[in-house]
């Protein structure tokens, strides 16, 4: 899931119409809304959106936690998934295509999973291997099929040429260098189309949680239309597209031909799916409150905003429908390490940095606690890394310690780079720049604050000729393994590596710990390596982040779903 | 309120019998004065209430901007220093205090939600940034609009012809997309341009949009009062005189255009605050910590059930400042010529 976050809360543009709009406040109808066992079905659930559309319906592009939850709930089956249940539990994996989680040979380098039958397309016909097959295929496309995870690429057996890149270009490359038989034999299927085995490049013991990412789903070959895949995509999930138009709604109807016996974990309860897109982020949180008509069968498919929080949760008639969780993200400024190389430097800057401030900005007690690495504190497994009290070689209070920071930077012998603060833009982003502007002035260190357009920021930042020195990100774990997040963000063959981080050390544990079979140790490695990385101040961890929801009085089956931080969109109901 | 005839067509100085109701009872020396033009205005501008109200606000308003910094020290008033204390953290970091505003004596107008920063202070400094932005802005636009308006008014022909195409172009393209469009790429542009950094370049940028887009709107009035002076008595005068296109222009011309330029210009200066204020909206404008009166308005919107008085005093005083201004510039139009360009 997850993986990248732009901001501390997504935000849309507030116009001062949305003032007079939803300035009505609406009378609660007493019915608390909680979530009953067994749920009822029919009825239309509404998802109320500020995005323009859903980033990515293709399953192969698709890679935001909230996105990945919601077509995984309707229109996506994956071979595996995670459990609908509350808590920690909702980590645990279950069956979903696939008759078991899989069967890895000794080593864990092949996996096997069997397909259970009267898994079907909407159009009735059954899901086989090879379109499991061509679906991986399309990763590798990376020039059409593009944002999506690219673990299909790190792990399946396919030989890389000198550069690392994989010589296996996807099923759109015609030309006779397109190494089809190596992509042919990582990916096996059996004759009757019901068993398909993976050969990986290395053992990966939790491959099995790899497949719960849509990327590693079907997709029928005749329906491929590459990139325009996303808009009219075919479900094999209890629901359909009947229309999709962006900035207005997508509207999910039953799927006719989705076998419930196939699918033990979708009880699929409402008769129709309805999300509506480009709304206003304060108009969502107004509706959800007032609860009425079509509105109190709705959820907001993003996070709260701060400005309605202390209203939302003092109010005893919201009780039942609010939620206040722990999202999957740990919130880091990643200090670019090209551009800041002396350690010290890095220190100073994590040292004068006002986290406490920050915080507050965000929202306080809502916005969650203050984050001491890159693995987050509600993992399995997390350990402190103890970065604020002793990893910086001395104590660091939560405001910084500006004295200290100037120490730092006059023992390093070098003056401070000139530092650029790269965010992506936003009301309360704004706030945040502006406060860190502040606290790095403290220490005598100058910051220049650089908004970059939402939707533009990744493209930006990822380009080191483009990104300032410190970087504003956000991250979530794939699955319940730190491998998804330590490597990922810090280790030089890191996919998402903004700082830029390197150090032949820590890549060297990174790669042994992804080879490590025994969990238990493996965990206990992203640990040390997570306190290594913090401190050299190779990031600066800011907020082990929280969110906050609302659903409408007639939403039933509603709660934070942990592995996504989101909904449990196969769940919900709507109880009139 | 109803405004005196006057004619539209200006002379050097004009008589006019002074009304006996101005003159002191009794007066012997009851006379008739030769006024001029200027007299004449400010005499029923002075007459009018609400252009006085408005100028006086207009004027403590510039001061205030001009002396901020002064004045900030004054009142000990720092916008960029937190203070954290009025912050509650368990209500999500929203001040404490009456209606959540953070009002106390040492923040009179309150503390910004979540940062815990002075809202008077970031008005103060603010308001420095909106009026720069403005006033530069109106200047630019009158100095070009009149030049460029006169210009293409008198000399007519292939030249007015080219240039008021152009104008036609420029008018046609829509400002508010430009200006999002080419805010980025121009940006830097700027920066690489004139090596500004940071705000100044975005503020260059703002101005540099706001005037490329505006002036041929009062270049198209100045050249419509043109093409009727120039038929004039004085003007054909001077052609006959052997003055060169220059002089009469600038000499002959431009001095009897202000009429319709300065209410123009106390129009447009409004306009451009509260374009910049639509602009902060859009995510175009300064970057933090500073702050325009805009920028503090779009943040503060969807605080208006949480902490209201941090929506009301910015939009008030962004209200009041837009009002004076046209108020005034309505004054000016009526006391000067009410004929004259109904901008």
């Amino acid at each position: 899931m997850g993986m990248a976050k732009t901001g501390l809360r997504a935000t849309a543009l507030v116009g001062v119409g949305a003032l007079l709009l939803t300035a009505c406040g609406g009378s609660d109808d007493g019915d608390d809304g909680s979530s009953t066992d067994g749920g009822q079905a029919g009825g239309t659930l509404r998802i109320l959106s500020i995005g323009s559309k859903i980033l990515s319906l293709d399953p192969q592009r698709n890679y935001t936690g909230e996105d990945l939850a919601f077509a995984s709930g309707y229109l996506t089956r994956t071979l595996t998934q995670f459990t609908y249940e509350e808590g920690q539990g909702g980590w645990t994996l279950q069956p979903d295509m696939a008759t078991d989680l899989g069967t890895p040979n000794e080593d864990a380098s092949q996996w096997e999973f069997t397909l259970r039958d009267g898994v079907t397309w909407q159009d009735g016909s059954e899901v086989t291997c090879d379109q499991i097959k061509y679906g991986v295929s399309r990763t590798f496309a990376q020039t059409v099929i593009t944002g999506g995870p690219t673990y299909a690429i790190s792990m399946l057996d396919i030989p890389t040429d000198a550069d690392g890149n994989s010589t296996y270009l996807g099923p759109y490359e015609d030309s006779k260098d397109n190494n089809v038989e190596a992509f042919d034999e990582a990916i096996g299927c059996s004759e009757d189309g019901k068993t398909i085995t993976f050969n990986l490049n290395k053992p990966v013991p939790d491959f099995n949680n790899a497949v719960t990412l849509s990327s590693f789903s079907p997709v029928p070959e005749e329906a491929d239309t590459g990139e325009d895949y996303e808009d009219m995509i075919v479900s094999n999930g209890p629901y359909q597209i009947e229309s999709y138009k962006r900035d207005q709604e997508l509207v999910l109807v039953r799927n006719p031909n989705w076998d419930s016996a196939s699918d033990p974990a979708r009880p699929a309860y409402p008769d129709e799916v309805i999300v509506e897109f480009g709304l206003d982020s304060n108009s969502i949180d107004q509706r959800l409150i007032a609860s009425t008509s079509d509105d109190a069968s709705a959820v907001q498919m993003q996070a709260m905003q701060a400005d309605v929080l202390n209203q939302v949760f003092t109010d005893p008639q919201l009780d039942g429908r609010r939620w206040n969780e722990a999202s999957p993200y740990t919130l880091y400024i990643a200090i670019d390490n090209k551009q800041v190389t002396n350690v010290m430097h890095r220190q100073a800057l994590a040292v004068c940095l006002d986290r406490a401030a920050r915080r507050t900005i965000a929202g306080g007690d809502y916005a969650g606690a203050l984050a001491d690495g890159v693995i987050k504190n509600n993992f399995l497994g997390y350990e402190p890394t103890g970065m604020w009290d002793t990893l910086l070689g001395a104590p660091i209070p939560d405001e910084g310690d500006p004295e200290y920071g100037m120490q730092l930077i006059e023992d390093s012998g070098e003056p401070m780079p000139t530092i650029r603060y790269d965010y992506a833009q936003s009301s309360t982003s704004d706030k945040i720049a502006a406060s860190l502007v502040e606290s790095m002035k403290r220490c005598d260190i100058d910051v220049e604050a650089n908004p970059i357009d939402a939707g533009q920021y990744y493209g930006i930042v990822l380009d080191p000729a483009k990104r300032g020195a410190l970087i504003n990100g956000g991250w979530g774990a794939d699955w319940g393994n730190a491998s998804t997040v330590v490597p990922e963000l810090l280790a030089s063959f890191g996919g998402w590596n903004l700082s830029d981080y390197s150090n032949p050390e820590f890549d060297k544990e990174a790669q042994a710990a992804l080879e490590n079979l025994d969990l238990p140790s493996q965990t206990q490695q992203w640990n040390e390596l997570n306190a290594l990385a913090m401190s050299e101040a190779a990031v600066i961890p800011t907020l082990f982040e929280n969110d906050q929801r609302m659903a409408g009085t007639d939403v039933g089956g509603a709660y934070i779903w942990a592995p996504y931080g989101s909904w449990p969109y196969a769940q919900l109901s709507v109880e009139e | 309120m109803s405004s005196p005839h006057f004619p539209s067509e200006v002379e050097e100085r004009i008589l006019e019998e002074v009304p006996s109701s101005t003159l002191p009872e009794g007066d012997p020396d009851k006379q008739i004065a030769g006024r001029s033009l200027t007299q004449l205005a400010w005499a029923r501008l002075k007459r009018d209430h609400v252009a006085m109200v408005a100028l006086v606000f207009i004027i403590l308003l510039l001061l205030v901007a001009m002396f901020a910094p002064l004045l900030a020290n004054l009142l000990n008033i720092d916008q960029y220093q937190p203070d954290r204390a009025v912050l509650d953290d368990a209500t999500g970091g929203l001040p404490t205090g009456w209606l959540s505003s953070g009002i106390s004596w040492d923040h009179p107008l309150g503390v910004e939600p979540g940062s815990g920063r002075d809202i008077a202070g970031m008005l103060l400094f603010g308001a420095r940034i909106s009026l720069l932005i403005a006033v530069t802005s109106t200047v630019l636009v009158v100095i070009l609009g009149v030049a460029i308006g006169a210009a293409t008014g008198y000399l007519g022909g292939r030249f007015d012809a080219v240039v008021g195409r152009t104008m036609d172009f420029i008018l046609i393209f829509p400002l508010l997309l430009m200006l999002i469009a080419l805010s980025d790429p121009l940006t830097q542009r700027i920066e690489s341009w004139t090596g500004l950094a940071g705000n100044n370049s975005r503020i260059v940028y703002i101005i540099f949009v706001f005037v490329f887009f505006t002036w041929p709107y009062l270049a198209r009035i100045v050249r419509g009062q043109v093409l009727s002076l120039r038929e004039r008595e004085f003007v054909e005068s001077a052609v006959s005189m052997g003055s060169g296109s220059r002089r009469i222009i600038f000499k002959e011309l431009i001095p009897n255009l202000w009429a319709p330029v300065i209410v123009y210009a106390t129009l447009a200066l409004p306009s451009f605050i509260a374009a910049e204020a639509a602009l902060a909206f859009l995510g175009v404008g300064v970057v933090p910590p500073e702050v325009t009166w805009g920028k503090m308005l779009s943040d503060s919107v969807v605080y208006y059930t949480s902490v209201p008085t941090y929506l009301f005093i910015p939009g008030t005083l962004l209200f009041l400042v837009v009002l004076a201004f046209n108020l005034f510039g309505d004054s000016v139009r009526d006391a000067l010529d009410p004929r004259a360009g109904r901008v």
